[in-house]
């Protein structure tokens, strides 16, 4: 061209040199998650070598300022499993229906209105949703004991329950918007083939669209149990922040505790307890946190993968 | 017949979708409406001459000479109840020892009762704490504090349960030299208190006051104005280098893949996490201040949004036309500087709509910051401190306020306060996501 | 009433019959009969309305927002669009096939049994016996007959759309309706479905729209020519073709524009 070859050497450099500081960059933020893994891990590390992992895992004495400690972790973890679990059971199923009554049977005007709706509920702060329900759910709950017929006797508001609720609408934003994305996503054909075969909507959504788009409402639901576990304020300001396992384990009237409500809880003075065992034990909480969502996200990149090899025809 | 059960069957589908939306759309009204409602009244309430007084004696606003007349009148209401709690005290002490022992008690509760109603009275030494030197500010809690008074609370314990008996004490009182006590709060209390409506729109900006007994939440607005501005500082250019980077630069291979599923790892990582990486990496390891402050708590914060950053640039700078680029390309300008001049301004109405709301996000959030920058009781940080300080900020001492303070109860219209400006900022951010997102959609569309 | 006077009744009719997107209208006022028992091609240039024309007929409009129907289109002498009409029972007499071989992401098997299943309770030999007949009509029987439980997004352009003819068979309609079945597909796969339409000649009356003169010369006994969602002219097919009335006719059926 009309460079000449000092110049085009130059230019190349240059663009060689460019793509280097970006890809760097990149690098950096991308990678800041292997730092997290790396710190985190760090300093759970010496929980598990001075106290060991058993305690940790299998005992339910969570007594970190006894004299001496004790560490047993199991009844947290079963506080943050039965939270999150009865969260995602209420959230999905009214999700789905939001998602499937968004994209096939509201008209457009009325949906282009609903989105901000859900938007909003999406932006809330948690901890407005922790407020919310310390102020107005938890005494509705603790008067409910005294309406409902029979055995039901409510010790405290703040328990499995409430928490459980509010967790339930911050996930519903989630699934509603990618369970919709993956509904719209079956497209206009596959819904006009049942239709024309004489489906009613009902059909064609149950038994067409929603098993042509199932990956995407999976990855739907995991995105929402990710939100539920890792959501803390919330928890922390409404389950109660018991560390016991309910009787029967699934009464959800009695109050939990969980893994993320502890960390936040017990790290209050961190600058003092800094090196303490107590200190590490609860970044092993959050390693066990980390972990989890990790296994959701490769199982959700997973599925998708499976799909988008399903439907190329294999 | 099975025609009837299959349209009944479309039928319940449909009304559980509408049952589903609509349950949504309350749920939101359910909560913003008493956020709203309530946080307005820190804002727009009944505020009493106690409250004049304060913010006389406080912020120096006010004219003096007004107040002046206004306490003048009050203390001709109030000053009946002073002579008559001096007079009981003494009657007191004449008493026969087993009527003085059943009254003492019940007595030092009105006594302390008018005290926090009226604040001290005049003439006597002043109380070390300032929550102590001013009455009640605010109309419906002087009201509140008046049934104090008048009523003694009681539980009546039964098989069903407990219930709450109000026991007036004027009965208890009744010939004693007290009883005009009850008379004139009953009475006179609007003539002591002279409640008036109440505009404080600098709720929003003032200091807070012994622990936000008076004052605003002005200390809290700044830090979370520090914290998501200081946020967003960071994470917008790594996030729109590394948008640039994916979607002009990369070609798709092993490496780009992992960094992208790195990427989309961050965004499942639970906000808590974020917190203790905070305080292991940039407190404990690198050190960036001595103990928590502002500054590593908005690198905190900025590694929380800088996914959503990076979704969002590379969604707007996919949607820009291919045409754009190629023909800048055609007019043999370079890779980069196609990206400077062509695409991200192209993109940037896209781009900038990902910040605001990322911002939004960063506004809220609280469990990354308990550990890293957040205090729960501060004043105003200096610009020049945010390296060095922390800070408090709305969402953390919304959640301090309304659990650990000692006098959760009271300071309601504060904490409703906080939470109604905390969403009124983060929902102004999406508001305005929103808008800008409608007009690239207008532009785009021609 | 003998074969003949049936294949010549009239099994569906227009009169007056509108279709209005919003404001606009895609079909004015179109009057034609289709007889029983023949194939019929509409004809036209593309956004001539002949496809909002055939989909119509099994209201397949009502889908679409803001579309709705005027004048009356009489199906065996009632209207398609009267208040106790029901549109599912109307679709499964009125069969359709689309432009893009839409499959549902199931089996063969299961594709072909999505129509019978929701209409009748069958037993199992029954819907087995539907399928392989099903099949067996739309030339497809042969070739999957081994792989019936295989997922059939593993189909063949051409594969695909017979299954979706038999799929749209095996509800047992009265008419067909093709849309542009053949455009999406190779000039074998097209042969074959051509094939497939001459011989269901005679048990079904079929709709077809095509952009394709040739193949509405090849395939149909009458042909219908849109234009500006105006029906210009309907005649048997040899007459269109050969000795047009209309000049417009003429004009599109020697390629003078479309």
């Amino acid at each position: 061209m009309l460079l000449s070859p000092g110049a085009r050497t130059r230019r190349r450099l240059a663009e060689l040199a460019g793509r280097g500081v970006l890809f760097g960059i990149t690098s950096v933020a991308a990678l800041a998650v292997m730092a997290i893994i790396f710190f985190i891990a760090r300093d759970a590390l010496p929980f598990f070598t001075q106290v060991g992992a058993r305690e940790f895992f299998l005992s339910t004495e969570w007594y970190p300022a006894h004299q001496p400690p004790r560490f047993g972790a199991a009844a947290i973890f079963a506080g943050s499993l039965l939270v999150t679990a009865a969260a995602v059971l209420l959230a999905v199923p009214l999700g789905l229906f939001a998602a499937l009554c968004m994209s096939d049977v509201l008209p457009f005007g009325v949906r282009q209105i609903l989105k901000p709706v859900i938007e909003m509920l999406a932006a809330i702060p948690s901890v407005v949703y922790g407020f919310f329900a310390l102020t107005v759910v938890a005494p509705l709950m603790q008067n409910a004991g005294s309406w409902l017929p029979g055995q039901f006797e409510i010790a405290s508001g703040v328990n499995a329950l409430t928490a459980s609720l509010i967790l339930a609408v911050m996930a519903l934003p989630t699934i509603v918007s990618v369970s919709e994305d993956a509904l719209q996503a079956a497209g206009r054909e596959l819904r006009e083939g049942s239709y024309a075969l004489g489906a009613t909507r009902a059909e064609t959504l149950f038994k067409v669209v929603v098993p042509a788009s199932v990956s995407g409402l999976f990855s739907a639901v995991l995105l929402g149990v990710m939100r539920a576990m890792g959501e803390t304020m919330v928890v922390w300001m409404a389950s109660g922040n018991a560390a016991q396992i309910p009787r029967p384990w699934y009464n959800l009237l009695q109050p939990v505790r969980t893994l993320t409500a502890t960390i936040a809880g017990d790290m209050g003075e961190a600058d003092q307890m800094t090196g303490s065992a107590h200190y590490h034990v609860l970044f092993a909480m959050g390693l066990c946190l980390l972990l989890v969502s990790f296994a959701c996200n490769l199982a959700g990149e997973w599925i998708v993968a499976r799909q988008r090899k399903r439907l190329r025809g294999g | 017949m099975r025609l009837k059960l299959r349209k009944l069957m479309d039928h319940a589908l449909t009304a559980g979708g509408y049952l589903a939306i609509g349950g949504m759309a309350l749920f939101l009204l359910w909560v913003l409406v008493p956020v709203f409602t309530k946080g307005f009244g820190a804002y727009v309430f009944r505020g009493t001459v106690e409250h004049r007084r304060m913010m006389l004696g406080e912020f120096n606003r006010g004219d003096l000479a007004r107040l002046r007349a206004e306490l003048a009148e009050v203390w001709r209401a109030r000053e009946p109840v002073y002579r008559a709690v001096a007079a009981f005290e003494r009657e007191l002490d004449a008493m026969p020892a087993a009527r003085r022992k059943a009254l003492r008690s019940a007595f030092r509760e009105v006594r302390e009762g008018v005290a926090v109603l009226l604040g001290p009275e005049p003439g006597v030494p002043l109380p070390a704490l300032t929550r102590r030197l001013y009455g009640q500010t605010r109309w419906e809690q002087a009201r509140e504090k008046a049934a104090d008074i008048l009523f003694e609370e009681t539980w009546e314990y039964s098989d069903a349960g407990s219930r709450r008996v109000l026991v007036p004490r004027a009965e208890q009182f009744e010939g004693t030299a007290l009883a005009p006590v009850f008379d004139s709060v009953e009475r006179d209390l609007a003539a002591m208190m002279r409640p008036r409506l109440t505009v404080y729109p600098r709720f929003l900006t003032d200091r807070s006051i012994d622990a936000h007994f008076f004052g605003g939440i002005g200390p809290e607005v700044l830090g979370t104005l520090y914290l998501s501005l200081g946020a967003m500082l960071v994470a917008v250019p790594l996030g729109i280098v590394a948008a640039v980077y994916f979607q002009e630069y990369a070609k798709e291979g092993p490496s780009v893949a992992f960094l992208r599923s790195c990427v989309n790892t961050l965004a499942g990582v639970p906000s808590v996490v974020f917190g203790l990486f905070g305080l292991a990496f940039f407190i404990n390891t690198l050190r960036v201040s001595p103990g928590k402050s502002v500054l590593a708590g908005a690198l905190t914060l900025a590694l929380l949004v800088l996914p959503t950053v990076i979704r969002a640039s590379e969604e707007a700078i996919a949607a820009v036309p291919r045409a754009f680029k190629e023909g800048a390309m055609a007019l043999g300008a370079g890779r980069f500087r196609t990206v400077a001049t062509v695409i991200l301004p192209a993109a940037l109405p896209g781009i900038l709509t990902g910040i605001v709301i990322s911002m939004g996000r960063a506004a809220g959030e609280t469990a990354p910051i308990i550990f890293t920058a957040a205090v729960s009781v501060g004043q105003m940080v200096k610009p020049s401190e945010v390296l060095s300080q922390p800070t408090p900020a709305l969402s953390w001492n919304l959640y301090n306020l309304c659990t650990e303070h000692e006098a959760v109860e009271e300071l309601r219209h504060v904490q409703f306060g906080m939470a109604a400006t905390l969403v009124l900022i983060v929902l102004a951010l999406n508001l305005a996501a929103i808008l800008l997102r409608a007009r690239v959609a207008r532009r785009l569309k021609g | 009433m003998n074969e003949e006077a049936k294949r010549e009744g009239v099994h569906l009719e227009a009169r007056g019959f509108s279709v209005f997107y919003g404001a606009h209208e895609a079909v004015c006022k179109v009057d034609v009969s289709v007889p029983c028992g023949l194939v019929t091609a509409i004809i036209g240039p593309s956004g001539c309305g002949k496809s909002t024309f055939l989909r119509a007929i099994n209201r397949m409009n009502d889908l679409i927002p803001g579309c709705r129907a005027a004048g009356e289109l009489l199906f065996d002498g009632q209207n398609v669009y009267g208040p106790e009409v029901d549109a599912a029972v109307l679709r499964r007499r009125v069969g359709m096939v689309f432009q893009k071989p839409n499959p549902f992401p199931k089996s063969i098997y299961d594709n072909v049994a999505y129509g019978p299943r929701l209409h009748d309770r069958c037993k199992r030999g029954e819907l087995d016996a539907i399928v392989e007949e099903s099949l067996v009509n739309a030339a497809l029987w042969d070739e999957v007959k081994d792989r019936l439980h295989m997922n059939a997004l593993g189909l063949s352009g051409g594969q695909a759309q017979r299954l979706c003819l038999a799929r749209a068979l095996a509800v047992k309609p009265e008419i067909l309706l093709m849309d542009e079945p053949t455009s999406a597909l190779d000039p074998k796969a097209t042969a074959r479905i051509e094939e497939l339409i001459v011989q269901l000649r005679g048990r079904y009356t079929i709709a077809i729209v095509t952009h394709n003169m040739q193949q509405a010369a090849r395939v149909s006994d009458r042909t219908a020519f849109f234009y500006e969602g105006n029906l210009v002219e309907f005649d048997a097919t040899e007459t269109l073709f050969t000795r047009p009335r209309e000049k417009q006719t003429e004009d599109y059926i020697t390629g003078r524009f479309g």
